[in-house]
């Protein structure tokens, strides 16, 4: 489905998007994914296809705010009922079958005060369901979970609505989600800045922003020296990069090059004479490491500042103690250039 | 006793009643609506609350009475009448009304009433099925207190209405003349049974307001933009 959508009010927004199966709307807060989702939904004056110029009841899409908004007064049951056209016993049966789609037809009888977040989000998603949208509209759908569980909470969610197969856009922040996504579209303040698959995304954000937004942390500023073949040399403070050149990179322009820190590789000592100079290899010094997860992240100081993650298992083999000397590689198919902002 | 009581009762259900006509929608207006003026209305409509109940009487006697305005404009006067004095409780318990209203009609979260619409529901059903089930605890609590503070009034309907038996006489200026007969059995008897119309009027009230919290408490969630 393709989304073309001008507003104007409460933020200027101009998008050409696609929307395709599950689609994450990716953007920090500010940059207008909540207004575009309004939009969408008829609550916000926009022009654009499909749809625009359409009352918010008869538009046939399913929106669901950040909070999901059920009727406090109702049970589940009733809550799905009131989008089969009222709250009347003869819709009951209907409304069952619609909490039964998203696995919760046991909590029918209960209020949205006595559900969790995850529940109260099936039963929003149940009842907007029921509308047979042709799109359905979420709002930071994992912003009101328990950060504790809200992958398996809302992955199974997920696993639920690809397969009914309705086409979803969902606004976030929230990199965890955009992973989880067929198509992934970037917000920024100036308007839609990229749209791919998450891979794509995730691994060649088309800027700086986008980067830091898909969980990049090392982003170093940089100027093109020259061009050897697919290959660029950027110049970073006093080292000297090689990295994959995209068609845009010209000698002379100023770029970021980004490396995710997982894919900042620790050199084992007894290796680090075999490894070709090529891969950009470095020597500095750990000057912290804390545990993150299973895992560690630390923190290399030398020609340039990393911050690196390390697996467990790479922790078990090395040893590394916090003010060692260490070398580590930026492999050039990991080092991602991006034009300056 | 009986007939003041009966007259109280009278005058605080039509006083509540066209208060419920009058100050729901305004309460509405205020609740959802933004428009020029609105703070100088509000404050306007809000004034009786601070205004001594005596100063209202006073002014609206000088409206109503014989030679006032209404007179010459429409050729009656509603001063020592029952219809003056349920204009003058009107106006005073209006503050009363409006702020329970609005505060009622304010609980409901606006993403609740938008997400409504776009469920396909007409205007008609969120009014029928979200906006007054939500707000009806808050409505007849605003009504309930109105009610119970026609009980209380001494100063407007005293300006407006004096007392006359069976068309002014009030509860509350029965009292105050018994006590100034010194017929003191009597009077405290009287104010007994305002007592207790009071004590049960209030306990209601309380329940009434502990229920909407309960209803309003989830529809007042962080709202998102």
């Amino acid at each position: 489905m393709e989304i073309r959508y001008a507003l104007s009010h409460p933020i200027p927004l101009e998008v050409n998007l696609r929307v395709q199966g599950f689609t994450v709307l990716l953007g920090e807060s500010g940059t207008g994914k909540t207004s575009l989702l309004r939009a969408l939904a008829g609550l916000l004056p926009a022009k654009g296809e499909p749809y625009s110029g359409l009352e918010p009841e008869r538009r046939p899409v399913g929106y669901l705010p950040q909070q999901f908004a059920l009727f406090p007064h109702l049970k589940s049951w009733q809550n799905v009922a009131f989008a089969l056209g009222g709250v009347h016993p003869r819709n009951r049966g209907l409304s069952l079958e619609f909490l039964g789609i998203m696995g919760i037809a046991d909590l029918a009888e209960r209020y949205p005060r006595e559900l969790s977040g995850g529940q109260q989000q099936r039963v929003a998603l149940a009842r907007a369901l029921a509308r047979e949208p042709q799109l359905l509209l979420l709002d930071e759908p994992t912003s009101a979970l328990d950060v504790a569980t809200r992958e398996e909470v809302f992955g199974e969610v997920l696993e639920r609505l690809r397969t009914l197969g309705v086409p979803t856009l969902a606004a976030s922040h929230d990199p965890w989600l955009a992973q989880q996504a067929d198509w992934v579209a970037v917000l920024d303040r100036r308007g839609l800045v990229q749209q791919g698959s998450g891979l794509e995304v995730f691994a060649h954000p088309a800027n700086p922003a986008t980067a830091r937004l898909v969980g990049f942390r090392n982003l170093m500023p940089g100027q093109v020296e020259a061009l050897d073949g697919e290959m660029a040399w950027v110049r970073c403070g006093e080292v000297l990069l090689r990295a994959e050149a995209l068609p845009w990179v010209r000698p002379g322009k100023r770029v970021v090059a980004g490396i995710r820190s997982d894919e900042v590789i620790v050199v084992r000592p007894d290796r680090a004479s075999s490894l070709p100079p090529q891969d950009n290899i470095l020597s500095g010094r750990l000057l912290s490491l804390k545990p993150e997860g299973l895992g560690l992240r630390g923190k290399f100081v030398g020609a340039l500042e990393l911050d690196l993650l390390l697996p467990r298992h790479v922790q078990e083999r090395l040893a590394l103690e916090v003010g060692q000397t260490l070398e580590v590689a930026l492999k050039p198919r990991y080092l991602h250039l991006m034009p300056e902002e | 006793m009986l007939e003041p009581l009966l007259l109280t009762v009278r005058l605080a259900f039509f006083t509540s009643l066209l208060l419920l006509l009058i100050a729901a929608p305004l309460g509405w207006v205020f609740a959802r609506k933004e428009f020029r003026g609105k703070a100088l209305l509000e404050t306007l409509l809000l004034l009786p609350l601070v205004l001594p109940p005596v100063v209202l009487g006073f002014y609206l006697l000088l409206f109503l009475g014989k030679n006032g305005p209404l007179q010459q404009w429409f050729g009656f006067s509603l001063a020592f009448t029952f219809e003056g004095v349920l204009l003058g409780l009107v106006l005073f318990n209006l503050p009363f009304a409006l702020s329970n209203y609005r505060e009622a009609f304010r609980g409901i979260d606006p993403a609740i009433l938008e997400t409504a619409r776009t469920l396909g529901a007409s205007r008609w059903q969120v009014w029928r099925e979200v906006i007054l089930p939500l707000a009806a605890p808050g409505l007849l609590s605003g009504t309930l207190l109105v009610f119970a503070n026609v009980f209380g009034d001494f100063g407007v309907v005293l300006m407006i209405g004096g007392s006359l038996p069976g068309e002014t006489q009030v509860v509350s200026i029965y009292i105050y003349e018994l006590t100034q007969a010194l017929r003191l059995p009597e009077a405290s008897q009287a104010a007994l049974v305002l007592v207790l119309i009071s004590f049960t009027l209030m306990y209601l009230i309380r329940q009434l307001e502990a229920r909407w919290k309960s209803v309003t408490r989830l529809a007042t969630q962080s709202p998102s933009r």
